[in-house]
C-alpha cells in the first residue's frame, strides 16, 4: 500500500541561507566548522576527548540538520533523523569499520595490519584448507533456515487461528503460549541439553519405558538436527504467532459486516480481507525470523557444540572471529553472509511487492 | 512550536540523564592502589578473594585493594579475549588456561616477570620452589624457557575418581576375580597400579542393565563401568588423548622442537594411532551421552556424583563437589587414585598425562606502583601459610615445601595422588595459534568419538592440518 | 472485541449452522494445546521448586503435588523455597559463610537497561516509522533495507570496533554505553513494524483532519498513534523480550557494576567447580522471567484489542 505525500497543506518555500551566514539552519556551515574542528581535534587531543568532539559535532550537524527541516517542513528528514543518527553511531559506524577491516590482514591480538585487497575473501570462498568449512557451515545453515523458519511460520499461524477467537480464558492461556520466548537461551538451551540427555532426560526416559533399548535423541545427524530446530521453533513460534494475531486482531469490523451483507465466502473473505491485513505482519514475521536464522549459533552452541554435522556459519564465524583473534577473516566471512541474506531478503520484498500490486 | 520545545525538553532530559550515568561509573583514586583481576568465577578464585579480604597486610602500608571481576567459565575465555584485543586495558591480573600463553604474549599483553624475579632474590626463590612442569606450563614462553610470564593459581591434574561401595564389594571382587584373573582394584594403590587395561576390564565388567544386581542390590538404573572427557567443546577431549598418545610412546606436535620437529609423521604416527584406538575402544563402556560428543568434564562429573558410574578420570578441580552430600550422592564412598598408566617396554609404569589448571599473569599496562604491590600480593599467594591454607580450603599447590608437607595428604582425599602426579604432567601447544590447532583438533577427535572415523584417518587429518597451518606461520621448515 | 462476532467469525470460518461464540469447548481444546506448549517452561520452574538432589533423579520427578493420588509417588517431589535464597546468597567455598551473589543489583541492571533502552528506541523508531510511512524520502525504500541489515550481522562481527568506541568513549562499563546499543539493537525491528502498522491506517482521515485545520502534530498524536496502540504494545513487547535476553554485548560491555541478569546467569552453568547447577538455574530463570511475564501480561490488552477507533468506521 503506498502512501502518497499530502499535498493539501500549503508550504511556505524559503530559501536555503548562504553558506557564510551564521543561522540555525545553515548545515552547510554546519558541516564545514564540524569537519574543521573534528579533524583538530582527532589530531591534537587524546582519543577520550576527541570522541566528545566529533560527538558534540555531529550532534550540532544533526542539530542543523533538525533545523532546517523544520522551518522548510521536511518532516520526513525530521522524524527518521534522531533514529538514523543512533543507528549510525552504535550499529552502521561499527559495520563499515568491520567491512574496512576485511580487505586487511588483521588479527585482533597481533599489532600489525597489512592492506591485501579481496585475499581474505578469495581465502574464505576458494582456499582448500578453510574454504571447505565455511561452505559447509553455509549449507547446514540454509538447512536450519529452511527448517526452523517454516516451523515457526506454520506453528505460529496455526497458534494465532487458535486465539484469534473470544473464548473464556483467553489471555491466560495466550500468555502460556508466549512464555517460550520470554525465556533466556542460556537457560532454555541448557534445559533442552537436560530433556535430550540419554541418562537423565525425560526424552529418552519415555522413549526407554516404550522400546527397551537405549534412546540417544543427539548422536545422529538427524536427530541432533531435530533437536535444535524443535528447540529453536517452540522459542519462537510464539512470535510469529503474536506477530499473526496482532495483524488479525486490527482488521475493521465493518469490512466484516460488509462481507457478511454481500455473502462473500469463507475463503474469499479471508483472502480478500484478513490476508490483507495479516500480510504485511507475515512478511515481517518471515522477515525477522530469517534473519535471526542466520544468526543461529547459540542453541547450537549448547546443544551439539557443532557436532553430528550441525556447524552453522555463524558458530563457525564465533570461532574464528573470536577464539582464533582472525578479524578480518572473519569480517570476510560475515559479509559474504550478509551478501546472502540480502540476496535473500530483497527477494522476500521483491515478491512482496510484486504480489502486493496484483492484489 | 510546542513540538520544539518539547523535543528540547526531551533532548536536555537525555543529557542530563547521560551525564549522570557516565559521571556515576567514573571512579576517584584516594592514595590506594587497587589491583584489578579478572578470574573464572568458581571456588578456587573466590578462596583467594577471600583470604585476601581476610588476611592480606600489604608490607608497604599502603591501601591494597584487588579488585577481582569473577566472570562465569562457560565466557571466560571469550570475555578475557575481548578485554585484552580490543585494547581496553582493564585488568591487572589475568587467570589464564596455560594454553592462552603464547597468543597473548605475542600480542603484547602478559608481562614478562624476570625482571621482577631478579629485583627480588626472596620472590625468585618462592618462584622456583614451583614444581618444574607446572611452572614450565604456567610460566614459560616459548615453551620450556626461561623467559617466565605466569604464577599458578590453582593447579590441576587428572586422577581417578572410584567408588569404593562398588568396587570393593565382595561379591565383585570374587567375580571379577573369576572373570579376568585379576584384583578388581580397591583401595588407592590398586588404583595407582591400573592400567588402561584394567580400566578397560573394569568398563566391561560394571555394564549393568536397569535390575541387574550391582553390588548386592539391583541397579535403580542403567550403570556403567567407565568414564572419561570425550567432548568436543573446548579441550575436552584432547586433554585425555594427550595422555595417551604420550604413555604409548606417541607424541604431538613439539613446540620446543620448533622449527625442526614436525607435525606429519610425529603427530599420525603408528603409535599415536594405537593410543587413539585404545582410548576409542573404551568409550563404548561410557554412559551413552559419549556416543553424542557432549561427554565434557562436566557431564561427566554430572554422572559421576549421581551415582551412574563406578570409576572416572577426571580434574581435581571438579572434585569438591563430589565430596559434598549436598550435591554428591556417592560423597561418603570415594577413593582417588592416580589416572592410569601403560606399562613399558621395561615393565614400568608410564604415566604422562596432560597439565590441567591456570595460572594466572600480570600485564603489561600495570603501573609501576601497582607492580611493586603486584609483587608483593604474590609472594605472599606462594607463601606457604597461604598455600597450605588454600589447600586446605580445598585448592592445590604447585609449592615443593608445601606439597611435600605430611600434612598435604590429609587436606583432601586425592591429594596422595598429586605428588607423584606432578612429576608425570606435560602441556599442549602454547604457540599463539593455540586455539586453531585445538578447534580443529577437537572436531576431528569429535567425529572419532562419535563413531564417522577411524583413529588413522583422524590423525592424518590433524597432521596434515598442522603441518599445513605451521609451516605457513613459519613454525616448521 | 467486548461483545459482537469473534474475529474467527469474521474470518469466514463459522458454520453455517450458526455455532454460537466459541465457548468453553473451546477453551477446553486450547488449554490442551497451551499447556503442553508451556511444559518445558512448567518444567523449568518446577525445578526451581525441587530440592537440589532431586534434580537429577531417574526418573524424573515432574510435580510438586500427587495431584490426589492421580501422579504416582516416584514422580512427585516436595517443594522447596530454598533454590530462590540461593540466587541471592550462598556458599561460594567448601565450608565457608553465605555470600551475596550480587543478584538483586544484576536484577535491577537488566530492569533499568532493558525498559529504558526499549522505551527509548520505541520513541524514536516510532517518529522515524510515521516519517518513512508519511513523508517517504528520495530513496526511502533504501534508507529502510540499509536499517534492516543492521540487524543481519551476528553481533560479533562488530564487537571489536563497538568495544574500541566504548573505549574511547568511556562508555564501557556504563549504563549510557549499553542503553544507546541496546536502543540501536532494537530500532531495526521498532521501525519497520511500526511501518507496516502506519501503512496499514487508511490516509483518508488524517486528510480530512488536515483540511479541518489539524495541524501535523496532532493529525500524528490524535489520529494516527491512537490507532497503532496495539503495534506499540507488541513492539514494546518484542523490543523487551529480545533485550531482555540479549547476551553478548552485555558480556563484553559491561563491568561488574552493570552487569545483567543474563550474563551472571551462566554462574548457575558452571557453579562452584562443577557443571550446571539445575535447581539454581531455574530459580535464576523463573525469576528473571516474572518481570517480563509480567508486561505481557499486563499489555496483552493492547494486544489483542481490535482497532476499533471511531474515526475508521464510515
Amino acid at each position: 500500500m503506498s502512501v502518497t505525500p499530502v499535498t493539501s497543506v500549503p508550504r511556505t518555500a524559503r530559501t536555503s541561507p548562504a553558506l557564510l551566514e551564521v543561522s540555525a539552519d545553515n548545515w552547510r556551515l554546519a558541516i564545514l566548522v564540524g569537519v574543521v574542528v573534528s579533524a583538530l581535534g582527532v589530531a591534537a587531543l587524546p582519543a577520550s576527548v576527541s570522541f566528545w568532539i566529533v560527538g558534540a559535532m555531529a550532534a550540532m550537524v544533526a542539530a542543523a540538520f533538525v533545523v532546517n527541516a523544520y522551518r522548510r517542513r521536511y518532516y520526513g528528514g525530521l522524524l527518521v533523523t534522531p533514529a538514523i543518527a543512533v543507528l549510525f553511531v552504535m550499529n552502521i559506524f561499527p559495520l563499515l569499520w568491520s567491512l574496512g577491516l576485511s580487505f586487511f590482514a588483521y588479527q585482533s591480538n597481533q599489532q600489525s595490519i597489512r592492506f591485501v585487497g579481496l585475499y581474505n575473501y578469495i581465502k574464505v570462498l576458494t582456499n582448500d584448507i578453510a574454504a571447505p568449512d565455511n561452505w559447509n557451515a553455509l549449507i547446514n545453515t540454509a538447512m536450519f533456515v529452511v527448517l526452523t523458519v517454516s516451523t515457526q511460520m506454520i506453528v505460529g499461524f496455526l497458534l494465532a487461528m487458535l486465539f484469534a477467537k473470544q473464548f473464556p480464558l483467553r489471555k491466560y492461556l495466550l500468555i502460556l503460549v508466549l512464555t517460550p520466548m520470554m525465556l533466556s537461551v542460556v537457560a532454555s538451551g541448557v534445559f533442552f541439553t537436560y530433556y535430550y540427555d540419554p541418562t537423565f532426560g525425560i526424552l529418552s526416559y519415555v522413549m526407554n519405558s516404550i522400546t527397551d533399548g537405549q534412546f540417544i535423541l543427539m548422536d545422529s545427524k538427524a536427530g541432533a538436527v531435530a533437536g535444535i530446530v524443535f528447540a529453536d521453533a517452540w522459542m519462537w513460534s510464539p512470535f510469529v504467532m503474536l506477530l499473526v494475531l496482532a495483524g488479525l486482531v486490527s482488521v475493521p469490523k465493518y469490512l466484516y459486516e460488509a462481507a457478511a451483507i454481500d455473502r462473500v465466502s469463507a475463503w474469499r473473505r479471508f483472502w480478500s480481507i484478513t490476508f490483507p491485513y495479516i500480510r504485511g505482519l507475515l512478511m515481517l514475521a518471515l522477515l525477522f525470523r530469517t534473519i535471526e536464522a542466520f544468526k543461529l549459533a547459540d542453541l547450537v552452541i549448547l546443544l551439539t557444540k557443532g557436532g553430528n554435522d550441525t556447524m552453522t556459519i555463524s558458530y563457525h564465524l564465533i570461532r574464528i572471529a573470536n577464539e582464533q583473534n582472525k578479524t578480518s577473516e572473519g569480517a570476510a566471512i560475515s559479509y559474504v553472509m550478509l551478501f546472502m541474506v540480502i540476496v535473500l531478503t530483497n527477494l522476500y520484498l521483491y515478491l512482496a511487492k510484486r504480489r502486493n500490486r496484483e492484489a | 512550536m510546542t513540538a520544539t520545545t518539547k523535543i528540547k525538553g526531551v533532548m536536555a532530559a537525555a543529557g542530563f540523564a547521560a551525564s549522570l550515568m557516565v559521571g556515576g561509573a567514573t571512579i576517584s583514586y584516594a592514595d590506594e592502589v587497587t589491583l584489578t583481576m579478572a578470574v573464572p568465577d568458581w571456588p578456587p578464585t573466590r578462596i583467594m578473594k577471600k583470604f585476601f579480604d581476610e588476611q592480606y597486610k600489604p608490607k608497604s602500608g599502603n591501601t591494597v585493594k584487588l579488585d577481582v571481576d569473577f566472570i562465569p567459565w562457560p565466557d571466560f575465555y571469550t570475555r578475557v579475549n575481548a578485554s585484552l584485543t580490543s585494547g581496553e586495558q582493564k585488568y591487572n591480573f589475568i587467570v589464564s588456561d596455560s594454553q592462552w600463553l603464547g597468543a597473548f604474549v605475542e600480542g603484547g599483553y602478559f608481562r614478562k616477570i624476570n625482571d621482577l624475579l631478579d629485583a627480588d632474590p626472596e620472590f625468585k626463590k618462592t618462584f622456583m620452589e614451583i614444581h618444574p612442569n607446572p611452572l614450565n606450563a604456567y610460566a614459560t614462553y616459548p615453551h620450556k624457557s626461561e623467559n617466565y610470564y605466569g604464577f599458578p593459581q590453582f593447579p590441576d591434574v587428572l586422577v581417578n575418581f572410584a567408588r569404593k561401595d562398588i568396587i570393593c564389594h565382595e561379591e565383585e571382587q570374587k567375580n571379577f576375580q573369576a572373570k579376568y584373573n585379576k584384583k578388581l582394584p580397591c583401595t588407592g594403590e590398586e588404583l595407582d597400579a591400573m592400567t588402561w587395561d584394567d580400566f578397560r576390564n573394569v568398563g566391561e565388567f560394571f555394564r549393568r542393565k536397569k535390575g541387574e544386581m550391582l553390588a548386592g542390590k539391583p541397579a535403580e538404573d542403567d550403570f556403567y563401568g567407565i568414564a572419561f572427557q570425550a567432548g568436543k567443546a573446548y579441550d575436552f577431549s584432547s586433554m585425555q588423548i594427550n595422555g595417551f598418545i604420550w604413555q604409548m610412546g606417541g607424541n604431538i606436535w613439539d613446540e620446543t622442537q620448533a622449527p625442526s620437529g614436525q607435525a606429519e609423521g610425529v603427530v599420525n604416527s603408528p603409535e599415536a594411532v594405537k593410543a587413539l584406538e585404545t582410548y576409542l575402544s573404551l568409550i563404548e563402556y561410557m554412559p551413552p551421552v559419549a556416543k553424542t560428543g557432549t561427554m565434557d568434564i562436566f557431564k561427566e562429573d554430572e554422572l559421576f556424583r549421581e551415582g551412574k558410574v563406578a570409576m572416572a578420570v577426571n580434574w581435581i578441580g571438579l572434585g569438591e563437589a563430589s565430596l559434598d552430600p549436598k550435591t554428591s550422592k556417592v560423597s561418603d564412598k570415594l577413593v582417588f587414585g592416580m589416572m592410569p598408566g601403560t606399562k613399558g617396554p621395561d615393565g614400568k609404569m608410564v604415566r604422562w598425562s596432560n597439565i590441567g589448571g591456570q595460572p594466572f599473569v600480570l600485564t603489561t599496562w600495570t603501573t609501576d606502583a601497582q607492580i611493586k604491590e603486584a609483587v608483593e600480593f604474590v609472594k605472599w599467594w606462594l607463601s606457604s601459610d597461604i598455600q597450605h591454607q588454600f589447600a586446605a580450603a580445598g585448592g592445590q599447590s604447585a609449592v615443593k615445601s608445601v606439597y611435600s608437607d605430611p600434612k598435604y595428604v590429609t587436606y583432601r582425599p586425592w591429594n596422595r595422588a598429586w605428588a607423584p602426579s606432578l612429576d608425570w604432567q606435560k602441556d599442549v601447544w602454547h604457540v599463539p595459534q593455540f586455539f586453531e590447532l585445538l578447534t580443529q583438533q577437537q572436531d576431528q577427535f569429535d567425529l572419532a568419538i562419535t563413531g564417522k572415523q577411524d583413529a588413522k584417518t583422524t590423525l592424518d587429518n590433524i597432521a596434515k592440518f598442522q603441518q599445513n597451518l605451521l609451516t605457513e606461520v613459519g613454525l616448521i621448515q | 472485541m467486548e461483545s459482537g462476532t469473534s474475529i474467527w467469525e469474521r474470518m469466514g470460518f463459522r458454520k453455517s449452522s450458526g455455532v454460537a461464540e466459541a465457548g468453553w469447548g473451546h477453551t477446553l481444546v486450547v488449554a490442551g494445546v497451551s499447556f503442553i506448549y508451556f511444559l518445558p517452561v512448567l518444567f523449568i520452574i518446577f525445578t526451581a521448586i525441587k530440592p537440589q538432589a532431586l534434580a537429577l533423579s531417574v526418573p524424573p520427578t515432574l510435580s510438586p503435588t500427587s495431584l490426589f493420588g492421580l501422579i504416582p509417588d516416584q514422580f512427585v517431589f516436595t517443594p522447596t523455597l530454598e533454590n530462590f535464597g540461593s540466587v541471592f546468597s550462598r556458599v561460594m567455598t567448601a565450608g565457608g559463610q553465605p555470600e551475596p551473589t550480587g543478584f538483586d543489583r544484576f536484577f535491577f541492571n537488566s530492569i533499568v537497561i532493558a525498559s529504558v533502552s526499549v522505551l527509548l528506541a520505541l520513541v524514536l523508531g516510532t517518529l522515524a516509522a510515521y516519517g518513512f510511512s508519511r513523508y517517504p524520502l528520495k530513496g526511502n525504500d533504501t534508507y529502510l533495507f540499509i536499517i534492516l541489515t543492521t540487524r543481519m550481522l551476528p553481533a560479533i562481527v562488530v564487537i571489536i570496533p563497538v568495544i574500541l568506541m566504548f573505549r574511547a568513549a568511556g562508555l564501557s562499563g556504563s549504563y549510557l554505553g549499553i542503553i544507546m546499543l541496546y536502543t540501536a539493537f532494537n530500532l531495526a525491528f521498532t521501525i519497520w513494524m511500526m511501518k507496516s502498522f502506519f501503512d496499514e491506517l487508511s490516509p483518508d482521515v488524517e486528510d480530512a483532519a488536515r483540511i479541518d485545520g489539524s495541524s501535523e502534530i496532532k493529525v500524528f498524536l490524535k489520529i494516527c498513534l491512537p490507532q497503532v496502540i496495539a503495534g506499540l504494545a507488541a513492539t514494546f513487547v518484542f523490543g523487551l523480550i529480545l533485550t531482555w535476553n540479549e547476551f553478548l554485548f552485555a558480556l563484553l560491555l559491561t563491568g561488574p557494576d552493570t552487569r545483567t541478569v543474563p550474563v551472571a546467569m551462566n554462574q548457575a552453568v558452571s557453579s562452584g567447580g562443577r557443571g550446571t547447577d539445575w535447581t539454581l538455574l531455574a530459580a535464576i530463570e523463573t525469576l528473571f522471567l516474572i518481570p517480563v511475564f509480567l508486561v505481557t501480561f499486563f499489555l496483552q490488552e493492547h494486544l489483542l484489542r481490535g482497532v476499533t477507533f471511531g474515526t475508521v468506521r464510515k
